[in-house]
This record gives structure tokens, sequence and C-alpha cells, in this order.
């Protein structure tokens, strides 16, 4: 559905997008992710024909982006929506119906359905006085108006409230299910990962990552194992020289807090959780908490998250406000500047 | 076509819906409640005669006689009102005061006394009243009489009796422009004996009552040698002050004195300051589509930025017909009016809209829009000052207006003088405008200057540098790649004709020798800047390479656009521009080659060609070392310019 070959997007001097080459099928979420300044918002404006590409192909539903009939095709959702505020929703979308041909009974019952799903009531209210989750869902809605194949979302749930957040992310499921081709951008990886069966991972206009989410994962990420027990690492040697990595094989980031102590092993309320890597490793911790008279109570499967990946492939943590994907599903958090894999509870 | 007309209505009725409801109902009613109170006010003025442009009737009282043949045409000007002769007081009861001179003729053609027997009106003297109103009231008197004559004439079955042609030939040793520049406005003296000399002047009489001298503005007596006997019906027209009415459209700035503008004042009032709402309205429209990217979803429909830009701009448009439509039916004008004024409004909304594409705040876009309309309005009002005066006039469309008000018959090519600058402007305004109504520029937070920049830089091709060589292109190629350059500068000369004509009008009135020589320097600086502005862009912008080939092929392309496109201010000579001395230094002349050989005459035309070459040359090696080397190129290049053009004002006159 889309095909992107050898694309290039230079302003002046600065090269925004560098060779950017992937394609995106039918029926497919398509994923971008990366940092700020990393051609996310250039690749998705030049799908949607807004900016012209320095050098390379963009074919989009079989026509060129800057083809008027591929617009036609296609729904646009940019990051910032702002919307001509004394309009009601009804009459901007009906607006917007009209520049895209659709006759007015077709607009009339495609608008409602839209803003049925959506869940928005208030259709005749004024847009400037809705809230901006609101105004959120109208620009979804807009995109909709001409019922296109591709859908172009950058940042959709950007700035959104959790509740409004999970309907857009459920719309964006609801989508797929209708056999739409969305390519969604976002800061959010958890976003990312919730819906996307396909990502790439940009960074300083390159794709340096590309493949369905497990499989980056699995190339990039590692699995660890959490061993939750009764012993403190400092009642065992055994378990103290896991904590030196001598026999867990930890990266010193899964480690914790430094290069210098990879502290393996860290309280959790009443228990001592060590992370390890590998079933062999996990064996071995049961083994040294066994023989200092303790008991493995407990052991999780964490995978890694998108974050730990893009940590892993872009050398550095997502900027500003994220949410750390975690292994057993568990709702968003808030991490304020952490690092993405700072163990639980840990000081 | 149809759907694309059909894609820009519906932007259109969008807009128009739009406009509507970002007015608060409040504010509706207030606007309506103003209109309806001034539209009370001039509709009630002009129910009683006392609005609208009749502002000066029966301004002046004439006391003459019911059965002076001067009768009729005091009746039939508006602006004078006829009192009894008999009692009547100069300064009191009267303003100006008409005698007729009676006598019987005798067979030698001398006048005898009227004892004895039947006279005849053979003369008039006209006193006026020592003050301005008196001397205002004589010139109103003499313009009337004239008008007066002028219907008789032309309802006089024998045209060639009516209007004969008299020529005098008088030859005069050539003499360098400058220091001619006093007789070359020609025409007109200030001693109130030439300029009707021919005709006028120097009745017989023996009454010592005929035969002024024409030096006394206020208290001037004329006789009509042969024109106040009544035999034809005419009236001889009194010469009263300076005298260079009649020669007025080849009068020297220095002698001209324009009648304070009743009519071009109100013109531009009532057809201009509706303008500068409309622009508010509309320039606020385009500016809301920039502030916080609000219009970046239009540009990702099936619309062309043609396509929505004309829809956002058509009911301004429309409203700007509709309104000045409705004025030129109230003030008394006809189609005409509406010809002249309608590229004036283009022009409104052409700079707005460019202006609000580079302004970065509804702050800014206010400075914008007051500049444009300053501008305009100048453009507007000041030439048309000098209507009946000078072709300079013809500048500005109002003329046009004024004429149609007046019955005054009015050319094509007149019209097209008038109105083409403005509306080709306004439509490379817009064209400018658009250049940058795209995503990549239409958000960005840039001074104007820089957006004004990068309009220009859209419209150009790489040239140089690894972009030229990157299209494999050959001579073809680079040619193809020049052309832009060239197109662009060709586009620029309406903007200089338009900037020229200003200079011209603006510097009009001025003394020769000060107004030749500003004249020269601006309009050098005007046309360097014309050429070399976007080549700026292009190296700023990095769309050509820094190189001196670079620079030299660009000002090369440049130079040939300007000079190609520069014939097209031959139509000044439609208007007859050129037979004032400020126009022929502005546009130059065609007059007074003949007799050189083909060689020279082939040497003289492509000679500003060659000027334009090396100026433009060397302001874009300027430009593509930077800013500041480019202003003192700009610099150089102005003086280049304007020492050519005193050269050819020097020896071409």
């Amino acid at each position: 559905m889309i095909e992107v070959a050898g694309l290039r997007k230079t302003y002046g001097e600065f090269a925004a997008v560098v060779d950017s080459t992937f394609s995106v099928g039918e029926g497919e979420v398509f994923g971008i992710v990366g940092p700020n300044g990393a051609g996310k918002t250039t690749t998705l404006k030049v799908l949607s024909g807004l900016v012209e590409p320095t050098d390379g192909d963009v074919t989009v539903a079989g026509f060129d982006s800057d083809d008027p009939e591929m617009r036609r095709r296609l729904g646009f959702l940019p990051e910032e929506s702002p919307l001509y505020e004394e309009m009601t929703p009804r009459s901007y979308l009906r607006f917007f119906a009209d520049l895209y041909d659709v006759p007015g009974d077709v607009a009339d019952e495609r608008i409602e359905s839209a803003l049925d799903r959506l869940q928005l009531d208030h259709r005749e209210r004024r847009l400037g006085d809705m809230s901006k989750g609101m105004k959120r869902k109208v620009a979804i809605a807009r995109s909709l108006v001409n019922d296109p194949d591709v859908l172009v979302y950058d940042e959709p749930a950007s700035g959104l409230d959790p509740v409004t957040t999970d309907s857009v992310l459920q719309f964006t499921r609801e989508l797929r299910e209708a056999g739409k081709t969305v390519v969604f951008s976002a800061h959010n990886l958890y976003h990312v990962e919730s819906v996307c069966d396909r990502v790439v991972v940009m960074n300083e206009g390159r794709i340096v990552a590309r493949g369905s989410v497990d499989g980056i994962r699995e190339r990039h990420g590692e699995t660890t194992y959490h061993v939750f027990s009764d012993v403190a690492p400092s009642r065992t040697d055994a378990l103290a020289d896991l904590a030196d990595g001598e026999a867990s094989g930890l990266a010193d980031d899964e480690a914790g807090e430094s290069d210098a102590s990879p502290a393996l092993t860290v309280e959790v309320g009443d228990r001592f959780r060590t992370a390890v890597p590998t079933m062999a490793a996990v064996e071995a911790v049961r083994d040294a908490v066994t023989a200092a008279g303790g008991e493995v109570v407990d052991i999780r499967t964490r995978e890694p998250s998108l974050e730990d990946v893009f940590l892993d492939i872009v050398g550095r943590p997502m900027p500003g406000r994220y949410t750390a994907g975690t292994g057993d599903g568990s709702a968003d958090e808030e991490t304020g500047g952490q690092t993405p894999n700072e163990p639980e509870g840990a000081e | 076509m149809i759907d694309r007309l059909r894609r820009t209505l519906r932007v259109a009725r969008w807009e128009t819906a739009r406009a509507g409801g970002g007015v608060d109902r409040r504010t509706l009613l207030a606007a309506l409640a103003l209109l309806l109170v001034v539209g009370g006010l001039v509709g009630g003025g002009l129910a009683a005669g006392v609005v609208g442009l009749d502002v000066d009737r029966d301004v002046y009282r004439v006391a003459v006689d019911d059965g002076s043949p001067y009768a009729d045409a005091v009746e039939s000007a508006p602006a004078l009102t006829a009192v009894p002769v008999d009692g009547a007081s100069l300064g009191t009861s009267a303003d100006l005061i008409v005698r007729d001179v009676r006598g019987v003729p005798r067979d030698d053609g001398t006048i005898g006394g009227t004892a004895g027997g039947d006279s005849t009106v053979v003369g008039v003297v006209v006193s006026a009243s020592d003050t301005e109103k008196g001397a205002a009231a004589a010139a109103e008197f003499r313009e009337a009489v004239e008008a007066h004559n002028e219907r008789l004439m032309a309802d006089e079955a024998n045209e060639t009796a009516a209007f004969p042609i008299a020529v005098t030939l008088r030859y005069v040793s050539r003499t360098s422009g400058v220091d001619g520049g006093a007789t070359l406005g020609g025409g007109g003296s200030t001693d109130g004996t030439a300029g009707d000399g021919a005709t006028g002047g120097g009745g017989t009489s023996d009454g010592g009552t005929a035969g002024g001298d024409g030096s006394d503005s206020t208290g001037a007596v004329a006789a009509g040698g042969d024109g106040g006997d009544g035999d034809d019906g005419g009236l001889a027209v009194p010469s009263i002050g300076g005298g260079t009415f009649g020669a007025a459209t080849v009068g020297s700035p220095g002698s001209i004195s324009p009648p304070f503008p009743f009519v071009s004042l109100l013109l531009a009032f009532v057809f201009l300051v509706p303008m500068n709402f409309l622009i508010q309205a509309y320039g606020s429209s385009i500016l809301d589509e920039r502030t916080n990217r609000r219009g970046e979803p239009l540009l990702v429909t099936p619309l062309s930025p043609v396509e929505i830009v004309a829809g956002k701009t058509l009911p301004y448009v429309a409203l700007a017909a509709a309104v000045t439509t409705l004025i030129a039916l109230a003030v008394g004008g006809g189609p005409l009016s509406v010809v002249a004024v309608f590229p004036v409004a283009l022009a409104f909304l052409g700079a707005t809209f460019v202006g609000a594409m580079f302004a970065r705040s509804f702050k800014e876009l206010t400075f914008v829009t007051v500049g444009v309309s300053v501008l305009l309005t100048t453009y507007a009002f000041v030439p048309a000052i000098f209507t009946n005066v000078t072709p300079v006039a013809l500048v500005s469309p109002l003329t046009l207006v004024v004429f149609d008000l007046q019955g005054e018959a009015v050319s094509a090519g007149d019209v097209l003088f008038a109105t083409t600058p403005m509306s080709i402007g306004a439509g490379l305004l817009f064209a400018l405008g658009l250049g940058v109504y795209r995503e990549e520029d239409m958000f960005t937070q840039k001074p104007v200057g820089r957006k004004f920049l990068d309009a220009l830089a859209v419209r150009l091709a790489p040239v140089g540098g690894d972009a030229h060589r990157g299209r494999g292109a050959g001579a073809r190629g680079r040619l193809r790649a020049l052309a832009p350059v060239a197109l662009l500068t060709a586009c620029a000369i309406p903007f200089v004709f338009v900037a020229e004509l200003m200079a011209v009008a603006l510097l009009f009135a001025l003394p020769v020798t000060v107004s030749i020589p500003v004249l020269l320097v601006t309009i050098a600086f005007i046309e360097e800047v014309a050429k070399s502005v976007h080549l700026y862009a292009g190296f700023e912008r990095g769309v050509f390479a820094r190189t001196d080939r670079v620079a030299v092929a660009v000002g090369a392309a440049s130079a040939v656009g300007f000079f190609l496109a520069e014939k097209a201010t031959a139509v000044v000579q439609a208007v007859g521009l050129t037979e004032l001395y400020v126009g022929r230094a502005a546009f130059g002349s065609v007059a007074g080659v003949g007799g050189l050989s083909v060689p020279v005459l082939v040497a003289l035309a492509f000679a500003p060609l060659a000027l334009h070459g090396v100026t433009t040359a060397v302001t874009a090696v300027g430009a593509s070392r930077g800013r500041t080397r480019y202003v003192l190129t700009l610099a150089l290049a102005t003086l280049l310019h304007a020492a050519y053009n005193f050269a050819v004002v020097s020896v071409h006159g």
C-alpha cells in the first residue's frame, strides 16, 4: 500500500531524512518511532504529500505522493490539530467532506458514524469551546470523512488524558480491523507497541532498526528473569559472586545502578529480587538461595519493552514524557527522567 | 476545470460562512447600526444635495447681467451661482462681477462708442474681489467660459470652422536637457499673454475697456479678438493668472498650481477607506490559516494551493466589486469608474495576501496592512490631484473616475495605462504569496524579510554546484535553469513601473533642478533592486552556487529579462507621459533619433542591455558573497546606472 525508496529530505544544509526505505502492507498498522528530530514527522508529511521529497520515490495506494488522487485516498492527522474554532464539529467535518467530493448523505452518515465510534457528544457545540481531547477526536473524524485507504497519524494521542488515549488507541485498532492501513508515530512507545504490527526506529534522519515489534525486541532486547527470594545477597557468597557478575552474564544496565556495582539483587518489600538473563542463571540463583537456607518464592519473566530496545539502538533514553512498557502488561507508568530499565523499587 | 471551479467555490462558500461566523452578533449589530447611520446621513445629504461630489456647488457668486452672453456660462457651471449685477458689491454680495463692454463696430474694424447707435457686446470686464476666493472664482469663471465655448463649438455643424488647426513653427537651437529644463516644460507662461495669445488677447477697443494685460490675477480683463463679438456664439476666455491651463499638459512643474483636489480627495475617501476594512478581514483570515498550523489539513486535501487561496480570496474580491460598484453608482459614476477602481481593490487584496503570508503575528499583520493602505492610497490619491492638469494624473486609476464623473472622453490607452500596472501587480503579488503557501514555508516563524527571500527563492531553479551537476544538464539545462531568473526579473517590471510612476508623481511638483537628479538616482536604485534581489535570495537560500561564474551567469540572465520586459513600458508613450520632462527622464523617449545610422541605432537600442548586464553582474557577485557585499555592490551599481541615466538625459534630452 505504501512504498518508500531512498527517501531523502533536506532543508538547506540540514538533512531531515536520509535514505529511508520501507514499505507498508494493506491493513497493516505501521509505527515510526524515534526521538525528537529523528525525521518521523518529516517522513509522515512526505507520505501525506505535504512535503516534497528532495530525492527518492514515494507511492501511496499506487499514486505518487504529489498526485492529488493520492490525497483522496489518504487521511492525515497532524501532531497539532487546531481546528476552525467558530465552527461546530458537524459543520467542520461536512466542510472537509465537501472538499473530498463526498455526497451529502454519505458524508452525514460517515460523520455520525465516526463521532459515534469516537464517543463524541456535543456535536453542535463550537469547536472553540471544546476540550483538547474532544478536538482531537474531531480531528481524527476529519481524517475519515473521505473513507481513506491509508491513514497517517502523527502522535494521535499526544497530550491526551489516559481515558482519551485509550479511546484513541482502541479506535486505531478498530481501523486495522476495518482493513485500513495506518502509519503511526508516537513518542510514547507503549502506544506504538500496543497497536503497531511493524515498526521502524529512526534516529537522526535514518532508519536504524525495522521489523515486527517482537522481532526487534528479539534482536535488540533480552528477556530478563526475576527471581524473588527471602535471602539477602550478604547472606550467601554464591549470590555475592553473582552480584559481581561472575555467572550472570547480565548487561550493566540490567544490573541496575552502575557499572561498578552490578546490583543484581534489590530489596523489594520483604523480598529480594535477583534479575538474571538466562535460565541457567536462574538455576544458579536458586541453588545459591537454597544453599543459604532460603527459598525462591517466585520467578517472573520480563520481556524487553520497546523503550529498552530503543535505548539499546539509539543509545539514549526517549526525551520528555514516556511510559515504560512492562512485560506483564501493567498500566502506564510515569517515570519522569529515569532510565526505562531502572529496577522497580530502586532508590 | 469545472471541478477546480467547483472546489474553489466550495472554499469560497465556507470562507464566507466562516468570516460571517467569526463576528459575534453584538459586533454585527453595532456595525449594522453604524452602517445605517452613515448611510442615512449620506443618503439624506445626497437627497438634500449637500453631500456627495457636489460640495463645490454654488461656491462662487458671480454678478452677471441676465442678458449677457456670459450668463449661460455661469449658469452651466455648478460652482458658480449668478447674482444680479445691479447693486452687486465685490466681497460682500459677489465674488466676481462681469460687465459687458458694448460698442458699435465701425467699418474700419475699430470699435466705436455706444452713443447713437445699436451696440453689441465687444468685450467683457471681469472684476474679482482681492481675496483668495476672488482669485479662485475668477479661475472657475474662466474654466466655465472655456467649457461653454467648447460646448458651442462641439454643436457647430462645420467642425473645420469650429476647431481650426493652427500650426506655428518655431526653430530653436538644441540645448542640453538639464540646461533647457526650464523651457522643456513648455507651453505656459505666467504673464497671462502667451497661453491664449494666438487667439485671444490684445483685443481692440477704444474705450479702454478691453485688452487687458492679464498680469493682474484678480482683476483681469480679456477681450475676444475674434471670439468676443458673438458672431459664432463663442466667448472670449478671460486670461487670468498663470494661463497654463490651456497648455498645461506639458507645463513645467513649477508653473502648475493644482486646484484643491475636492473630487480626488472625496474619491480617495469613499473608494479606498472601505478597502481598509476589507483587507483587515482578509489578512486576518489568511493569517489565521497559518496560526498554529490551522490550515495544514486543507493542504492534505485534493485542493491545490491555488484553489484554496482563490476560494478564500473570492468572497473578498466579490465584496470589493460590490462595494466599488455601489460607491460608483452612489457618486454618479459608471462602468468606467468600476473598471478603474477594481484593480486598486485587487492590489489592496494582493498586497495584503503577501503581507499575511509573511507576517508572523496579527500585530505584524497590522503594520503590514497599514503600510499597504498608506502606499496604495498615496499611489491612487497623489497623482489624481493633477487631474485635468498633466498626464501624470493618469498614473492613478482615480483620475479615470474623475474623468468619468466629468463626462470626459477617455481613451482605451488611458484606461490601460491607469489600470494595467496595478492589475498585473496584484496578480504577481498573489503569485508571490502562493510560492510560500505550502507546508514548508507557511508555518515557519521567520522575519518578513526572510520570508520575502524564501518566496523569491521558491521560484528559482538550482544553478551551479552539486544540484546542477546532479541534473546532468548540458547547455540547454543551464539555460533552463537560468530562465526562471530572467522570468522573475521580468515579473518585477510592473512593480518597477509602479515604483517609478510613484517617484515621478511624488517628485513632479519639485523644481526641475532638484527633481531630475533625485529621480535619476531613485530610478536607478529601483531597477537595480528589481534585478538583483531575487539573485540575493537565490544565493542566500542555497539555490545558486556561490561562485563568480554562477553570479555572472544569473546576473546576465536577469539583465536580459529586465531588458526585454522593460520594453513594455512603451505604453507610457500612449498617454503622453514622455511629453513631461520628468516622464522623459524616467521612461526615455525615442524622439530625436531620426537620421542616425543603423549601427548607431542598434548600439543605442542595446546600450541598456549592456548597462543592465554590467550592473547586475556586479550586484550578483556581491550577492554571492553575503549581505554586506550585496549592499555595497548595489550602491555601486546604482551609481553606475544613475550616471548612465544622467548621460542619456543630457545627450538625448
